[in-house]
Order: structure tokens, then sequence, then C-alpha cells
């Protein structure tokens, strides 16, 4: 809550009480490139179905996301990672 | 790009597991062929060998995963394009370019790594109530 305001709780206090600043996993570890041959590390980033996971989902920045979808895809084609996931095909 | 037009390029193809060691061997030797024939050096080489793949390819759930990184001229890599989609024991291919600052950083991380020694481990703190403590502190008085 604003200080000195003691009406109700707007939706924007209650937001910043809740959510939390996310940050850039790759920008944190200071990643140079992200290796499509990392499948393990690959997965944390696409849903159970195989989707790929919106950046404002994880909070990765622009410039780290474009390379993962880059990444991803290759994954995909050596067929590393599945482009729809055994459970729903 | 660096000296004389060439630059790092790095592939990984999957042959088809079903074969024999033999065989998958004479595959990779014809692909290396290839690459030192459009003038090109292979600088690392390596064979994840037998691997699931995430989904079936031409029916195949298996593959013999193969990646090497090599330095070549452009024109190499239309010829060994070329041997990989005529060889139909090969499922998939991708080759790509080793980005210069990706190779810069492995440098910089190669100078910086060679000290193997790695940091001694902190000597764990005694958890509160720990046989450890009674211990140390018995030690401590026994030595003043």
């Amino acid at each position: 809550m604003r200080p000195g305001y003691r009406g109700r709780r707007t939706r924007r206090d209650r937001n910043q009480s809740i959510r939390k600043k996310r940050t850039c996993r790759f920008c944190d570890a200071k990643e140079t490139s992200i290796d499509y041959k990392e499948e393990k590390r690959l997965q944390r980033f696409v849903t159970e179905q195989g989707k790929i996971i919106p950046k404002r989902i994880t909070g990765t920045c622009a410039k780290h996301q474009r390379e993962l979808v880059r990444a991803i895809k290759r994954a995909r084609h050596l067929a590393l990672l599945p482009f729809v996931s055994d459970s729903i095909r | 790009m660096s000296q004389t037009g060439k630059r790092t390029y790095e592939t990984t193809f999957i042959v088809n597991a079903s074969l024999d060691d033999a065989q998958i061997e004479s595959v990779i030797n014809r692909v290396q062929d290839t690459i030192t024939k459009g003038g090109g050096t292979i600088s690392a080489f390596n064979k994840w060998g037998r691997k699931r793949l995430a989904y079936a390819i031409s029916k195949k759930t298996t593959g013999f995963y193969v990646n090497m990184e090599f330095v070549a001229p452009g024109t190499a890599i239309a010829g060994l394009k070329r041997t990989f989609q005529l060889d139909e024991m090969i499922l998939r291919h991708l080759t790509i370019i080793v980005e210069p600052k990706v190779l810069k950083a492995r440098k910089a991380s190669a100078e910086a790594a060679p000290q193997p020694e790695p940091a001694p481990v902190p000597a764990r703190e005694p958890l509160f109530g720990d046989q450890n403590e009674k211990d140390q502190e018995n030690k401590k008085e026994a030595s003043q």
C-alpha cells in the first residue's frame, strides 16, 4: 500500500505484493550462447506438450528468447526434443 | 569471417542405428572424407552413440548420433549436404556455423579453465545440536 493512503487496496498494490520481478536466467548466468545439444536444459522452456513457453511466463529477455527458440527448433529437427509429446499424439 | 574465407562449422547427423558398428563406421568415414576433400579440417569429433529419438523418423525410434566440428571454406558445405541427402542410412543432418563470438567465449573459458585444482570444500559448520559440535569443543579444550 502506498504510504499515507488509507483507502481500499488498489489492484496495483495487490499485484506488487504478489508478483516478484523475474529476470532472464541466461542474462543472470552471463550465457553467451544457447546450445541446441543441451536438450535437458531446453526442456525447461517447453511445456509438457512440447510447446515453447512464451517469454512473458519465463521472464527470458527478448534477445535470449530468440536464441532459445532457435536452439529448440534445431533440437526438434534432430529429434532431441519432440514437436508434439507422445502423451497427446 | 576468418582468414582465407574459412569458417568453423558444426554438423550433427543421425545414422540408422539398426546397422552394425562397421557399417556405421563406414558412413562416418564417408562424411569425414567429403569434409577433408572439400578443403576442410576436422577439429572435434564426438560420437554420442545410440540414442532414443524424440519421435519416429521413417519408422525408427533409435538413431546413432555423430557430432563434429570443422573448419572449411563455404564451398565444402554444398558437397557435404549432397552426401547427406544421397546417403539413405542418414536419417537427419544439421550443419550450422559456429559463431565467432561463441568461439571467442570458448577460448576465453579454456584459458581460464587450466586450473584443475577445485576450490577446497569449506568445512561444514556444525549444525545446532550436532554431535560434532561437542567433539570440536572437546578438541579445542584439549589443544588449549
